[in-house]
């Protein structure tokens, strides 16, 4: 496999980054600390470079009914010039990814993750044809760059360099507006739980957008983020990550992510599979869990109850921002109703971990 | 970075060994601590324990990987670094100072291979 680089790698690569093969793209892992930097976009703010993310735009006659055919969520009730999160479900019911969708007036698009990029393009196409939809799905992944810009100094450091007024971006929405002159999209959306934008935008300007937002930036302690801290960011806030919280084994009901999806939506794949597990009942749901210091839970280590295993962790870390271990994990319903406490194995050794609020960490608005 | 000291031996595997009479401290370099990054956890060998030279005998844990520290040297462990098990800063700040792991009474030969620090650096830089 070749690996891939952003059109931000050189930027990167002066800044110290310390870079990591994330499915296939050399991605910055941390420039000055995963802890320090996941403070800092908690206390200040930070940017990110998702170029790496998948990006599609819909168009045409139908793209509405397309739409609302592969995506999870009630695009009809979502409001022009706002974003909504939900899943491409197969047909059983299961995510092959989760996604945000932004529903502008004459195009629809969709955000996708990394590992969605080869497959979920083609599957939209697809069901496009099987249904005979006068639609246009364009892969829009190497014509866009993606930067968020996060934290509660966001709006103080991109005001200076777009042309419209942030204060009227509410969260979750989105304006097509002009960064550093240059046309670009510019969404209140993130996944970190802080405030912040994402913006899209032609991806030569990338790195002169890039050294802009660090240096408006500067003064208020905002810096480059890598995927370490964007990693434990998204966990303390509660925010699934596809591939372990969800996976094509793992549903959204399961995941507690249920506000993601209409249940009531016959036209789209998968949503009646999942109609017909929720009337069977889940056995199996999300909890947080979280400890004082020992070794850290991680992805994948077993989940006990009385010495039987009863779950799995899905994601894991340390969190700086509530101080202990944290791991979100996936554990039949007849033990979460128990509550209390349970013990999470980790390398031959069991570390008993207590059922805390879901999300570790919610900011104050 | 850390000055490196002359009066320590290196591993391949990024321990260090400074032996003393009879007794070897025991750590790991700044190197290995760079590379791990932010350090959140370190279970190290029990008092009393007896250790076998080449054998994993303690982990450090980092916000995103764990680190095995290979035994340079066989022997009782007589004393360990207990202040790391609440404060891990000094394996950042002093790695071959306040930041050492255990102390062993040696018994038997060291492990093949030890460099001293021209040759721990040449292989850094390999």
């Amino acid at each position: 496999m070749t690996i891939r680089k952003t059109p931000l790698y050189a930027a990167h690569a002066e800044a110290g980054a310390r870079f990591v093969d994330f499915h296939g793209w050399e991605m910055p892992v941390q420039y000055e600390g995963i802890l320090d930097e996941t403070r800092r976009v908690r206390n200040h703010g930070g940017l990110f470079d998702l170029c790496h993310m998948g990006r599609l735009v819909i168009s045409g006659p139908d793209r509405e009914a397309l739409v609302e055919r592969v995506f999870s969520g009630n695009l009809a009730k979502l409001r022009h010039g706002r974003a909504k999160y939900g899943f491409l479900l197969n047909a059983d019911g299961y995510p092959i990814d989760d996604v945000l969708v932004y529903r502008d007036h004459e195009v629809i698009h969709i955000v996708i993750n990394a590992t969605g990029r080869d497959g979920d393009g083609p599957w939209v196409q697809q069901q496009c044809e099987a249904a005979g939809f006068n639609a246009t799905v364009e892969d829009v992944s190497e014509s866009q760059a993606m930067i968020a810009l996060q934290g509660r100094a966001s709006e103080h450091v991109l005001q200076p360099l777009c042309g419209t007024d942030l204060s009227a971006v509410r969260y979750y929405g989105f304006a097509n507006a002009p960064v550093c002159g240059h046309p670009a999209l510019l969404a209140r959306t993130g996944y970190t739980g802080e405030d912040g934008f994402e913006l899209f935008f032609d991806p030569q300007h990338a790195p002169a957008v890039w050294d802009a937002l660090l240096e408006s930036g500067a003064a208020l302690e905002v810096r480059p983020i890598g995927l370490g801290a964007r990693d434990l960011l998204r966990l303390e806030a509660g925010m699934p990550l596809y591939g372990q919280e969800i996976t094509t084994e793992i549903d959204p009901l399961e995941a507690d992510l249920a506000f993601g999806v209409d249940l009531t939506k016959d036209a789209t794949v998968g949503v009646s599979a999942l109609r017909a597990r929720q009337a069977a009942g889940v056995a199996r749901t999300a909890i947080s869990l979280a400890q004082v210091g020992g070794r850290v839970p991680r992805t994948g280590c077993p989940v006990l109850r009385d010495g039987q295993r009863v779950g799995i962790v899905t994601s894991g870390g340390v969190s700086p921002t509530v101080g202990k271990n944290i791991a979100r994990a996936l554990v039949t319903r007849e033990a979460a109703a128990q509550g209390g406490t349970f013990d999470v194995e980790i390398r031959g050794h069991t570390s008993p971990m207590s059922v805390v609020p879901h999300p570790f960490y919610k900011r104050a608005r | 970075m850390a000055d490196r000291p002359d009066n320590v031996q290196y591993t391949k595997t990024h321990e260090w060994i400074r032996i003393e009479g009879g007794v070897a401290t025991v750590g790991i370099t700044d190197f290995a601590v760079q590379h791990l990054g932010d350090l959140v956890f370190v279970d190290l060998p029990s008092k009393g324990a007896d250790i076998e030279v080449g054998t994993a005998v303690a982990e450090i844990e980092s916000v995103k990987a764990v680190g095995e520290v290979y035994a340079p040297i066989g022997g009782e462990v007589v004393e360990v670094n207990g202040d790391l098990s609440a404060d891990q800063s000094s394996l950042a700040s002093d790695p071959f100072g306040a930041g050492w792991l255990f102390k062993v009474q040696i018994a038997g030969e060291p492990a093949a291979g030890l460099m001293d620090r021209g040759s721990y650096e040449a292989q850094l830089e390999s």
